[in-house]
């Protein structure tokens, strides 16, 4: 069991939000490679999203997640929706999100932030890239950073 | 003998007959033979100015003027032989020296014998007659040679002009020869007839009412009047009508006065014709200029949409291959990662190059979407300094800089109004370049710049590094167009393509100048620059 900052012993709490189960598996592969203990859910569109997080249609009993790793591109609700029904809402708003996409765009980049995304992290092409994304945001987010207990 | 009575009667004969002479408007002078005068009447003192005290005893050649004094003595000779001088018409002088025109009739008189003693002369005073006959003379002689003028005139304007009388109501009076050579119709055809004999109809009724208006206004009427001929031709005179007005002041009857002027007219019509004819071609040249503007600007559109289609597909293309690239990339090293040396050394070696070609991929696609980027109008163009932007590129370049020890130099740089980032890349792309192509010795890079005169600017790159084959000068620009080899060179062959697509879209253009083993010198010209 991976050490956590803070006060709690529980797993943290991870809705990873792709439609690619390449991408998927990969991230759940970097965080086994990482070594980092987390409970990882995943949504494959952008509605299944906010039902995990309205705790709607098949997810009433879906956890409040800690964190949100969101695809831009995205089947039925694109990541830009997503990421603007959280920011709007006043129950969802405080948990970080982060877009992480291929697209390194710098209109996709001002538009999400504008949006209230946590950060914007391009997907890298290689392994060692994924990895290391992976690695820092454990070593920030999951360890340096104190995010909010509701 | 004569009886008392006839004496008497004589006597008062004389009387009377002297009376006669002495009333006489004419002078009636006696005088001898020798000149002398002997009678005076009061006719003669009123022509000649003297009295008859002054006169009488006095020779007659004080009123002979000196260029007529042989006069006299041929005239007394005359009558000495006892012939009359009838009607003789000389000068002669007055008292007061004035010269007057006479008329003299001189005779012989004689005595009871029969004998001439002497003359008689009766002399009229002619001058005014005399003056009347020369102004009637002048006169007759300016009478003639002003019909004669008119004559002459009449006889240029018939050959030159058309001439035709009318009465007032319109009917012809009087047609000259020209009228009919030009109208092909006889004077007796024509006489007699309207003058509408001629109308061409080419003229509205306008035209002449408003013509007959002027004329009967007794005004002079003036115009160019298109005229059918008797054979159907048409011929075109510039017409002068003029009213002649009777003693009330109306007019009696109208002059026409008119100039063929068929070939004017028909010069004019071709020109105008012509004038026309170029009108028109104009018209249609605008036109098809029109429409060919519209067809390239539609071309242009069309052109602009499929270049921003294009751009947009090399974006999406070079944006969607990174994720099935992605894919296989991190797998196969996911795979290289966990069974590395757990499977044989083939399979090693094949992970190995998946690996690499995921890798190289990565490299193009990364550099297809740059150069789909490039010269796009990210930012609005500022005044930017060259120095910024070359130093912009440096600081990019830093490490491969420290590395080669490479030593960079430049010139004073203007400030061009363009793209910061983009001209950065620019500088950053043919210095990475130098170095990277570098001989054997230290790379040494000179940046400058030059003005082309104008708003224009030439930057230069200039290195010592391995020079390129003139042969390649056009292809080193081309997208992923390579010299080198893999193990030679790393790269995808986008620098070039990547520079020469900003300075185009700049308004500019780039070249190289090169010898192998010598160097390089990369150029591209700048349009918006300054001092």
């Amino acid at each position: 069991m991976t050490e956590f900052a803070g006060t709690h012993a529980e797993p943290i709490v991870v809705l990873l939000v792709e439609d690619s189960a390449g991408d998927v598996r990969l991230t759940k592969e970097a965080f086994k490679e990482a070594k980092i203990r987390i409970s990882l859910h995943v949504a494959t569109d952008g509605a299944e999203a906010m039902d995990f997080l309205n705790r709607a249609g098949n997810h009433t009993k879906a956890p409040r997640p800690d964190l949100i790793l969101l695809d831009l591109n995205l089947p039925k609700k694109n990541g830009r929706e997503v990421l603007e029904e959280i920011k709007m809402s006043s129950t969802l708003m405080s948990i970080p999100v982060f877009i992480l996409t291929t697209s390194s765009a710098d209109e996709d980049v001002l538009r999400s932030y504008r949006l209230h995304a946590n950060a914007f992290i391009t997907k890298p092409v290689g392994l060692d890239g994924f990895l290391q994304v992976v690695k820092s945001i454990d070593s920030f987010w999951l360890t340096v950073v104190r995010l909010p207990r509701e | 003998m004569p009886d008392i009575a006839e004496l008497e009667s004589a006597a008062e004969v004389w009387e009377r007959l002297a009376a006669i002479v002495e009333s006489s408007d004419d002078a009636i002078i006696g005088k001898t033979l020798d000149g002398t005068i002997t009678a005076w009447n009061q006719g003669a003192a009123r022509i000649f100015g003297y009295s008859a005290a002054e006169a009488i005893g006095k020779s007659m050649g004080m009123l002979i003027p000196p260029e007529r004094a042989g006069e006299e003595p041929e005239i007394l000779a005359r009558i000495g032989r006892g012939e009359s001088v009838d009607h003789f018409e000389t000068l002669r002088v007055r008292k007061d020296g004035k010269l007057i025109d006479v008329s003299e009739t001189i005779s012989p008189i004689r005595d009871s014998s029969g004998a001439i003693v002497g003359a008689s002369k009766i002399a009229r005073d002619v001058t005014e007659r005399k003056l009347t006959e020369i102004a009637l003379k002048q006169s007759l002689a300016a009478s003639e040679s002003a019909l004669k003028e008119l004559a002459d005139l009449k006889f240029a304007l018939d050959q030159h002009a058309i001439v035709a009388i009318t009465n007032v109501q319109g009917t012809i009076t009087y047609v000259n020869d020209k009228f009919c050579a030009t109208s092909k119709y006889s004077k007796e055809e024509l006489i007699g007839q309207d003058h509408r004999i001629l109308n061409s109809g080419h003229h509205p009724k306008e035209f002449f009412q408003e013509m007959y208006r002027t004329i009967a206004g007794g005004k002079v009427w003036q115009g160019e009047i298109k005229n059918r001929a008797k054979d159907g031709s048409t011929y075109w005179v510039d017409s002068t009508i003029v009213p002649m007005l009777t003693a009330e002041g109306k007019p009696g009857q109208y002059i026409a006065i008119r100039f063929v002027i068929t070939e004017r007219k028909r010069a004019e019509e071709r020109l105008a014709a012509q004038a026309a004819e170029l009108q028109k071609t104009q018209d249609e040249l605008e036109i098809r200029v029109n429409e060919r503007t519209v067809d390239l600007a539609n071309a242009n559109k069309v052109l602009e949409s499929s270049n921003v289609e294009l751009q947009q597909f090399a974006y999406v293309a070079s944006h969607d291959l990174q994720e099935p690239l992605r894919m296989v990339a991190s797998y196969t090293q996911l795979l290289a990662k966990r069974y590395k040396g757990r499977l044989d050394s083939d399979a090693d070696e094949f992970i190995a190059f998946a690996v690499d070609g995921c890798n190289r991929m990565q490299g193009l696609i990364r550099d297809l979407l740059t150069y789909s980027r490039a010269g796009r109008n990210g930012e609005e163009p500022s005044e930017v300094s060259g120095d910024d932007a070359l130093q912009g590129a440096l600081t990019n370049l830093r490490i491969t800089i420290e590395q080669s020890g490479a030593v960079i130099t430049h010139g004073r740089l203007p400030s061009i109004t363009t793209d910061e980032t983009q001209l950065t890349q620019v500088f950053q792309n043919l210095i990475g370049n130098a170095i990277k192509y570098r001989s054997s010795e230290v790379p040494r890079v000179h940046v400058s710049a030059a003005n082309n005169g104008g708003n224009e600017w030439t930057f230069s790159v200039r290195d010592n590094g391995l020079g390129i084959d003139p042969q390649y000068f056009e292809k080193i620009f081309v997208i992923f167009q390579r010299l080198h080899g893999r193990q030679e060179f790393e790269g995808t062959g986008i620098g070039l393509a990547i520079c020469k697509k900003i300075v185009e879209r700049m308004g500019g253009k780039i070249w190289v100048e090169s010898q192998l083993e010598k160097g390089s010198t990369f150029y591209f010209t700048l349009p918006g620059g300054n001092n």
